[in-house]
């Protein structure tokens, strides 16, 4: 059972259990977040929503916006929460994980505005 | 058998100087394979994604900016530059479906036929989107 147990994925060392849920529940609701993002720019209409006017037609219906920026949120958690993962590999010492998690929250929060504003603007093009 | 635990253990220990054994593919058996592969695409698709965001702002310059950007991109470079971040998203999200799976405790001791079944799915719809992204 040795080997079996070995290869379990765990939380990293420095990784609160939480976090690790996050990365996990973030995760799972990705696979159906990011689903319908790829089958509604791929396969919507010819080949997607490919023009402005598509774009700005699709984001009218008001459930799309929401979800979009839900999709967003969980995007940038799940790819901030794995990257420090992968940084934790790399052993950082305690005050440069403090500057990493600093400026991962900063690029975060920054990124999550940024990209609700641009739904926003988009939504009122309509 | 909880000696052997014990050494792997230290041996799998984080450290810096692994760093570039994350994308060496020598030597490795099918977990070290499912392991680089969530890494490198993990790695792939966060880089992605800013850049992704970044350049959808064009959107906000109105349609001259935006259909000139995807009249730029829809050469097929571009389209087997997209085709390579969708195939890593489905890879990434198959593969991470096994990992969410093992956490709890599902299917630990068959995540090797779980992983290979996954990845023939994950080349299915890759295949389906290669296609649909190629043909008119």
């Amino acid at each position: 059972m040795s080997a079996n147990v070995q290869s379990v994925s765990t939380p990293r060392s420095g990784e609160n259990s939480w976090w690790y849920l996050v990365k996990i529940v973030t995760g799972v609701l990705l696979v159906v977040l990011l689903g319908i993002h790829l089958v509604v720019n791929h396969f919507i209409g010819q080949h997607g929503l490919l023009t402005y006017a598509d774009i700005v037609a699709y984001y009218q219906n008001p459930i799309i916006p929401i979800m979009e920026i839900c999709f967003l949120a969980v995007v940038v958690i799940h790819a901030l929460t794995g990257l420090r993962g992968i940084l934790l590999d790399l052993k950082p010492s305690r005050p440069i994980l403090q500057v990493m998690d600093a400026v991962m929250v900063i690029v975060g929060v920054v990124a999550v505005a940024y990209g609700t504003w641009l739904i926003l603007v988009i939504k009122s093009r309509g | 058998m909880i000696w052997r635990l014990k050494v792997d253990t230290q041996h799998n220990r984080p450290s810096p100087s692994k760093f570039w054994n994350w994308f060496n593919p020598v030597g490795r058996q099918t977990s070290g394979w499912a392991f680089m592969l969530q890494r490198v695409t993990a790695l792939g698709l966060t880089f992605y994604l800013f850049l992704h965001l970044i350049i959808l702002g064009q959107l906000a310059n109105g349609p001259q900016g935006y259909d000139s950007f995807i009249a730029l991109v829809s050469s097929p470079v571009f389209i087997a530059s997209e085709l390579i971040v969708v195939a890593g998203a489905i890879l990434h999200g198959l593969n991470g479906i096994r990992i969410i799976l093992t956490t709890f405790g599902v299917s630990v001791t068959r995540q090797k036929q779980l992983f290979y079944a996954l990845m023939v799915l994950a080349l299915i719809i890759i295949v389906i989107f290669g296609i649909h992204m190629f043909t008119a």
